[in-house]
């Protein structure tokens, strides 16, 4: 069978069980919405002062589709883990589809959710008035990242998951964006901050995804800032990609 | 060419050697059963010779395709439904026949045709849009045992397949597996910790203990081989059990006995006649019988002569059985 249709199959199927159980989807929009609420409530009025920045709002939109992808990722670990403990895995790796995209139908499917999210938190930050300065060319930029983004974080959880088939390790390893995300520019800019959050947010490859999508809504394009923030989520790609192979390999050996 | 071939197969977990060294040659179209308890290497050779997991050491063909080397062409040929029937709950029944059918690269019309039989063979009709997880532990075995023969294969692995279950959906189970292997050809590899379930299904079979295959035969040889009678005696006393053991084993004509849970069991050519001469020799010797009985060989007394115990049967939670 060939890989991509089965990556096609098992999205589908993955996607099925996430209609079919809208709490958990619902779960994964409400938290970021909230802290993106509660962020802008009570820092943004300040923001223009201390931080320099204008739009707070704008700025923090991208803050909540991480978050949110976080999450998607997070309960994607745990989906893998339950395929395995009912032994559905198994029933996937003996047929003779690509072993590879048997996970990757999973990981696809988290790319898809994230994709989803990402459209709804742009519509709440456009209903806030955060604007889009580079427009419907750049909305799709922004969910096309978003996409990729999931899939990649999506693939750490994966790799958690199908290396130690314990649900509370797979839930710890969705969280392992939150540290990624604080010692970013997730809040003010970097120029605020003390010198060595500086140069943690400076090598922290979140930085320049956030800096990528804000760049997307609030400055207009940027090809320096849209390149990093690619070259992060590609970076981000490969090593979950090849950390999931190998816990692949692992299990099945 | 044999269906299943193996020399040597042998899985090490660190220290543990869960399969030790085992040889297999199955012939095309058989209904092979591989009896022991639990933990005694049955499920660890099933996910070798399906190609879940690489062996340590030895070799095996399925269908004549090297499991380790033409791992995808053997996943094609074969069917496996395992001990924990690995279905999802969330969807139904059809969309997981559906999906297992696509997996295997059937197309449009025949797939659809196909899932519809299979659900037809196992009785699912009625309950194919529902959720999975509204299944019976009975509806769940047969759906499985259904997406294992979506793709036509020519060899099933069925582990343990009716573990867990009521007597009605063990029935069901029995009557597809001889369906499959009677009416299709299909070479059936069957787990089982169950002897009666070995006794009527088997055309051949293989005890495993230990990770080691201690015996070898059809059903009948087997029970043949050991060419006796069997006389379970018990004795009123626990404490003098040992020493019953030693007088019957001193009785004309009897040619073996062994102690196994709290019994002697005696094997003798002709049970009847000497059941009296066993009595009268404890009664002799001074050691009150409490219970004694005479049989043909079973299968159980092949695993006991063959392993020195009887098969413990575990049985999973009740939650995991159900009705068909």
């Amino acid at each position: 069978m060939h890989a991509l249709a089965t990556i096609y199959f098992l999205t589908l199927r993955s996607l099925r069980e996430a209609v079919r159980n809208p709490a958990q989807e619902v779960g994964n929009i409400f938290v970021p919405l909230f802290f993106f609420a509660v962020t802008v409530g009570s820092i943004g009025s300040i923001a223009a002062d201390a931080f320099g920045i204008d739009n707070f709002t704008g700025f923090q939109v991208p803050v909540a589709i991480l978050s949110a992808a976080s999450s998607i990722s997070s309960s994607a670990g745990l989906g893998t883990i339950t395929d395995i403990q009912r032994g559905y895995f198994d029933k996937l790796l003996l047929t003779p589809a690509p072993r590879s995209a048997i996970v990757l139908g999973r990981i696809a499917a988290d790319g898809v959710r994230a994709l989803v999210i990402t459209g709804v938190i742009v519509v709440v930050g456009l209903i806030f008035r955060t604007g889009f300065d580079t427009g419907v060319p750049g909305a799709l930029l922004l969910l096309a990242g978003s996409f990729f983004f999931g899939m990649a974080y999506s693939g750490f959880n994966a790799a958690v998951a199908l290396r130690t088939g314990s649900p509370q390790a797979a839930a710890a390893g969705g969280l392992l964006l939150f540290p990624l995300i604080f010692l970013s520019t997730a809040f003010a800019p970097k120029e605020v901050f003390a010198d060595w959050l500086q140069v943690l947010a400076t090598i922290n490859p979140i930085t320049y995804i956030l800096e990528a999508q804000r760049s997307l809504i609030i400055e207009g394009w940027n090809g320096l800032d849209l390149l990093r923030g690619a070259a992060a989520v590609l970076g981000f790609g490969i090593a979950s990609f090849v950390l999931t192979y190998l816990a692949l390999r692992w299990r099945t050996s | 060419m044999s269906a299943i071939w193996a020399e040597g197969l042998t899985k090490h977990f660190d220290e543990v050697r869960a399969v030790d060294g085992i040889d297999l040659d199955i012939a095309p179209g058989a209904i092979f059963g591989f009896l022991g308890q639990n933990g005694s290497g049955k499920t660890t050779t099933i996910r070798m010779l399906t190609t879940l997991l690489r062996p340590t050491a030895g070799a095996a063909r399925v269908d004549g395709l090297d499991i380790l080397a033409e791992a995808r062409a053997v996943r094609r040929r074969i069917g496996v439904a395992l001990q924990e029937a690995g279905l999802d709950d969330i969807q139904t029944g059809r969309e997981l026949l559906t999906l297992q059918a696509r997996l295997f690269g059937l197309g449009g019309g025949v797939r659809r045709e196909r899932v519809d039989e299979l659900l037809a063979v196992v009785d699912l009709e009625d309950a194919a849009d529902r959720a999975i997880g509204t299944y019976s532990g009975g509806m769940k075995r047969r759906l499985d045992l259904a997406a294992a023969l979506v793709h036509r294969p020519t060899i099933i692995f069925l582990d343990e397949p009716t573990t867990g279950l009521d007597p009605v959906s063990r029935e069901a189970i029995w009557r597809y597996v001889n369906r499959l292997s009677a009416e299709e050809g299909i070479t059936v590899f069957l787990t089982t910790q169950y002897l009666e379930e070995a006794d009527r299904l088997a055309h051949d079979l293989a005890i495993i203990d230990a990770g080691r295959i201690i015996a070898r035969g059809s059903p009948a040889e087997m029970k043949a081989s050991i060419g006796t009678d069997v006389v379970t005696v018990r004795v009123a006393a626990a404490e003098a059990l040992d020493r019953a053991a030693e007088v019957c084993g001193a009785v004309p004509a009897v040619e073996r006995v062994q102690v196994a849970d709290g019994a002697a069991v005696v094997y003798v050519p002709d049970g009847a006649r000497a059941v009296a001469r066993i009595v009268l020799a404890l009664d002799d010797a001074g050691i009150e019988v409490g219970d004694i009985s005479i049989s043909h060989p079973s299968l159980d007394d092949v695993f006991l002569q063959a392993t020195g115990y009887h098969l413990q049967v575990e049985e999973p939670p009740a939650a995991e059985g159900g009705a068909a």
